[in-house]
């Protein structure tokens, strides 16, 4: 290619008017064409940005709606299908999912192996919930395709879901009604499962509210008790003890009356029965009032279908868990991690914005202020299991164990705070989630236009005054930003709470109507570790598997709804502080 | 210019006013860390008058405002020497409160910057941050202030309206509303009309007229037509150097130096 420059006289004065002229005598074809390189343009990297995003826009996606698929459906009633297998048994459930296997062709008759081997040695199975898990000692059963002789769904068979044992599926057989033996008769057996529930109700709120508060009470006077003679020696305090003896007699006698009630419910209960059959004619005799939900699944219709679907969702959201959490509700776990993540913001916001504003505006800016400020950065990426053995070992152990030898000395040997517990799990977590909220605090600090703050001092207001009714309020959506990542942060984080404070099945809500109503030294649930637990730790993990996609849609809902709030109120704040015009 | 540049001393002209001096700059340097800013300036600002700071960018006129109520506090490596006198007292000297000077000296800046508050609390923000809270007072402030910065006629209906509703000019009126709210003795603007469209500017310069009087304004000028619009006296300053001050008219129409002939004539600048 010809460059210019050869074809241009000398540019100077006259002869460089000579030179543009020349410029337009270029032959077309000696000029470059009119398009720059692909490189220039940007035109593949385009590409490249676009394609990661789009990347990153599909992963995320397929992970939302293979959640949302699984966590919409699992509730959603199945039809029981009842197998009669080539072997001469028989079994009914519901199907669960299927894959392709390889058999082992040894153990197949020549007919089926010829056609399992024509398939390139693959067979299709089906895994069926058979459920009755006391009779079985299994809730489930793989069925291969060339085992099935034959597949009906007889009308008669109804889907169980239990207090204890999990799920029967069969036909009911008889019924006992207030000890007289009868057949079953759908309409009775309706009500009377209702008025059975009502009594079940009645019995665990009696022993959860009325027995608990009196064991709490007891509990609590025994401490007073044992405190009083630590503090004023034995004989000073004897009659304080005494005084406090009359008290537990009388709760004691009160809880022999509720006591004397539960039997008497109790008793009454096991006057109503239902006998249920198995599929091969096994039956068992539990109580009705052991029967939480029933359907027949084969003949249900689509709106009692909906019914039963959304009374399980409620059922979820509403109720503790059954059967090894793998059953029932997650309310708890829900409570505990809403009551963890606001506790955490009530540590963390305060801890964060003190800190961010001395860094920003109180200290003198230097290198002792750019190493504190890359420190809190790497802060944030330390793992976070660091912090969980941190927080068991310094807040739990240490600190923990103080406070009780200070302030609870008669309940030891047994902890009180000296052991994982919602207050200690929300430190942790405060402590976890700080660098967000310096880092994004000490931005919104330093986004405040400084004419604001000259202003203000002009207006002869000290520093203090100037942050606090100028540079604050005009940070403060900032720092909500850095507040819902701090939130969101935390609401996730799993592993360290497994070390300060989260269980498997708490026992009691860290708030309840017993003073001081608020329980920090409990231990909670939390659906983070919910998930982990039914998945991974139950002794049935097929069973499970449902509850983690449901579990992890209601966590990432209750994530979304915490931050949607959060950035309803900043953007609140911020219409409120919006800039001028000019 | 050339860096051996001699000045001479400063030109002073008769003043205008023997009322005797609200501000006296005495022998007073400036240096930002290493570099200095201001050079021996000598400057009495008199009362009740307008005194406009000229001077091309970078002069170091709005560094001399500044150190007027002492906002260059907030500079890192600042240093001073010399005397700024308020009535005798010395606003540098040992023990000299720095809010209770900023009270004195109201400030108005560049660009209008009402707080992210109502109409109301932005007039009182000043008042209130001294610990006055009796709503009559406030009240009569708001109104005095408002009414001092010809803006009570647009807002008295809406004064619990935020102040970032405002249009530009009625912003830079209010700020002007908030200066002299705390019934400071100097305003202090720093080119209050940069920002400002030739309506607004209209507007506030007409402000200027009839607050003079009532307070001493030293006003900070990129635009010499405005300078010889409202001011009293002039002060033209080159290269951190106060080099001529005087009357207004002087200044413009017979400056003693010819490099300030060469300014207001816009030789250069």
């Amino acid at each position: 290619m010809t460059s210019y420059n050869e074809q241009l006289p000398p540019a100077s004065g006259a002869a460089g008017a000579a030179g543009i002229a020349a410029r337009d005598t270029v032959a077309p074809r000696q000029r470059r064409r009119f398009s720059a390189d692909l490189s220039a343009l940007g035109e593949p990297a385009l590409w490249g940005f676009g394609g990661a995003l789009a990347l990153g826009i599909i992963m995320i996606a397929v992970f939302l709606a293979v959640v949302l698929y699984n966590g919409a459906t699992t509730f959603w009633p199945s039809k029981i299908d009842r197998v009669e297998l080539t072997d001469g048994s028989v079994i009914a459930g519901t199907e669960r999912r299927g894959t392709i296997f390889r058999p082992q062709l040894g153990s197949l008759d020549d007919a089926t192996r010829a056609e399992v081997e024509a398939n390139d040695g693959f067979a299709y199975r089906t895994l069926y919930q058979t459920a009755n898990f006391d009779l079985y000692g299994d809730d489930f059963q793989w069925v291969a395709d060339y085992e099935i002789e034959n597949i009906t769904q007889p009308e008669d068979f109804y889907y169980f879901e239990r207090q204890t044992w999990g799920v029967f599926i069969g036909r009911i057989a008889g019924m006992t009604i207030d000890g007289q033996a009868m057949d079953y008769d759908p309409a009775v057996f309706r009500r009377e499962q209702a008025a059975a529930r009502d009594r079940f109700r009645e019995i665990r709120r009696i022993e959860r509210s009325e027995i608990g508060g009196i064991n709490f009470q007891i509990e609590r006077e025994r401490l007073a008790q044992r405190r009083a003679v630590i503090r004023q020696g034995e004989d000073a305090a004897a009659d304080d003890v005494a005084a406090s003896q009359e008290r537990i007699a009388e709760l004691q006698a009160e809880f022999q009356e509720l006591q004397t009630r539960v039997n008497e419910i109790r008793a009454r209960d096991r006057a109503f029965t239902v006998t249920l059959e198995e599929v091969e004619g096994r039956q068992i005799t539990p109580e009705i009032s052991q029967i939480v939900r029933y359907f027949p699944a084969n003949t249900i219709g689509f709106f009692d279908k909906l019914g039963i679907y959304i009374s399980r969702w409620w059922e979820f959201v509403s109720a503790e868990p059954r059967e090894a959490n793998t059953q029932g509700g997650v309310m708890p776990a829900i409570f505990g991690t809403v009551a963890m993540t606001l506790l955490m913001v009530v540590f963390v916001a305060p801890f964060g914005v003190i800190t961010a504003l001395y860094l920003r505006e109180y200290a003198k800016q230097g290198r002792v202020t750019s190493i504190v400020r890359i420190s809190v950065n790497n802060l944030a990426g330390v793992p976070s299991i660091v912090y969980g053995v941190f927080g068991l070992g310094f807040f739990a152990y240490a600190m923990g164990g103080t406070i009780d030898q200070l302030f609870y000395p008669e309940a030891l040997p047994n902890p009180t705070f000296g052991k994982g517990g919602i207050l200690w799990a929300s430190l942790t977590l405060a402590l976890l989630t700080v660098p967000v909220v310096i880092v994004a605090t000490e931005e919104a600090l330093a986004a405040v236009p400084r004419s604001m703050r000259e202003g203000s001092l002009a207006c002869g207001a000290s520093k203090w005054q100037t942050i606090r009714y100028v540079v604050l309020p005009k940070a403060l959506p900032g720092i909500m930003t850095g507040m819902i990542l701090a939130m969101a942060r935390g609401a996730g984080e799993v592993a360290p709470l497994m070390l300060v404070g989260v269980v498997k099945l708490a026992p009691a809500l860290p708030i309840d109507g017993f003073y001081p109503f608020i329980h920090l030294d409990r231990s909670f649930m939390h659906l983070g570790f919910h998930i982990f637990d039914v998945g991974f730790q139950s002794r049935n993990s097929e069973a499970g598997k449902p509850m983690v996609f449901v579990t992890t849609l209601l966590l990432l809902a209750l994530i979304v709804v915490m931050n949607a709030t959060a950035i309803i109120i900043r953007n609140r704040l911020k219409r409120k502080y919006a800039t001028g015009q000019f | 210019m050339s860096d051996t540049l001699e000045f001479e001393p400063t030109a002073y002209h008769v003043k205008k006013s023997n009322a005797g001096p609200a501000l006296d700059i005495a022998d007073f340097n400036l240096w930002y860390g290493e570099k200095q800013a201001l050079f021996d300036n000598n400057l009495e600002i008199q009362k009740g008058q307008v005194t406009a700071l000229i001077g091309p960018s970078g002069c170091g006129k709005s560094t001399l405002l500044r150190c007027l109520n002492r906002m260059n506090d907030l500079v890192d490596g600042l240093r001073i020497e010399g005397t700024i006198r308020v009535d005798g007292f010395d606003i540098y000297g040992k023990g000299v409160d720095v809010i209770a000077l900023r009270k004195r000296m109201g400030m108005v800046f560049q660009k209008p910057n009402p707080f992210a508050m109502s109409i109301y609390d932005n007039i009182t923000y000043p008042l209130r941050v001294d610990g006055v809270t009796k709503k009559s007072i406030l009240d009569d402030t708001v109104e005095h202030a408002l009414q001092q910065a010809a803006l009570w006629g647009e807002v008295k209906d809406r004064l619990n309206d935020s102040a970032l509703g405002l249009s530009g000019g009625q912003q830079q009126r209010l700020c002007i509303a908030r200066a002299v709210a705390s019934d400071p003795e100097v305003l202090l603007m720093d080119e209050p009309c940069s920002a400002l469209d030739p309506i607004a500017t209209a507007r506030i310069e007409e402000l200027i007229e009839e607050l003079k009087g009532t307070y001493s304004i030293v006003m900070v000028t990129h635009s010499m037509a405005q300078a010889a619009r409202v001011s009293d006296n002039t002060a033209f300053m080159y290269l951190g150097r106060l080099i001529e001050y005087g009357d207004t008219d002087t200044i413009f129409t017979n400056p003693e130096r010819a490099r300030t002939n060469d300014y207001v004539t816009g030789r250069f600048g």
